[in-house]
């Protein structure tokens, strides 16, 4: 294969085989998006909720029969 | 992810009650090996071959209806109790594992439960179902898709 030749693959190349873009950037910043999810708390519990534990382990400490029936319905 | 759900559901549904059946067959290996005249598995058959099942096909039930009630999970729970309790005294009290006194009943023949505190002990297993299932079995639905 001449040089010639080689030129004329490589010019063909380049027309059937489109140039390879960098990857298209988001339109929007999505870096707030993520500081606004690290920010947010894992979990939330209602004060309703921490009563309900309190008392769970009031009756469990004050009334200690009651774990092994607890158990036997886990 | 929207194949299987159902058995999603129920391994969501029996993951905790299975983790505490090793702590239980802690009970039958001292059994066994001390031979402690206490009828071990008697008392286990309700919670190894029962609970874990209700839990299960409760968690099933959840799925199917929250389209249509749109209940909380937690909610949803804590009903599982008025169930599970009279099925589990009936058959604790068949097997022997519930006395009914003349003060009380006693459980496992050792913990002796006044007739004052059974409302209390209720009341507490509502709470603790209502949190176990609106934190553990919640967060197990969200972690396998399914809520």
């Amino acid at each position: 294969m001449s040089t010639h030749d080689e030129e004329r693959v490589k010019e063909l190349l380049r027309q059937a085989l489109k140039p390879v873009e960098s990857e298209p950037e988001s339109s929007r910043d999505l870096w707030p998006a993520v500081l606004k999810r690290l920010d947010e708390p894992s979990i939330q519990v209602p004060w309703f909720d921490w009563t309900l534990l309190g008392c769970l382990v009031g009756l469990a400490a004050f009334f200690p029969a009651s774990i092994p029936v607890f158990l036997y319905y886990l | 992810m929207n194949t299987h759900t159902y058995l999603r559901a129920y391994l969501a549904g029996i993951f905790l009650p299975t983790l505490v059946l090793p702590l239980l067959l802690i009970f039958v290996v001292v059994r066994l090996a001390y031979h402690v005249p206490i009828p071990v598995e008697q008392m286990l058959i309700f919670p190894m071959a029962v609970v874990p099942l209700l839990w299960g096909l409760w968690n099933m039930l959840w799925l199917c209806s929250y389209p249509h009630l749109h209940q909380p999970i937690g909610l949803h729970g804590a009903v599982l109790p008025l169930l599970l309790m009279p099925m589990g005294a009936t058959l604790a009290s068949a097997l022997g594992v519930l006395a009914i006194g003349s003060h009380g009943v006693v459980w496992f023949g050792v913990c002796s439960v006044p007739y004052t505190l059974i409302a209390p002990v209720f009341l507490g297993a509502l709470a603790g179902y209502y949190l176990v299932w609106k934190y553990i079995v919640g967060f197990l639905n969200r972690v396998l898709g399914i809520a």
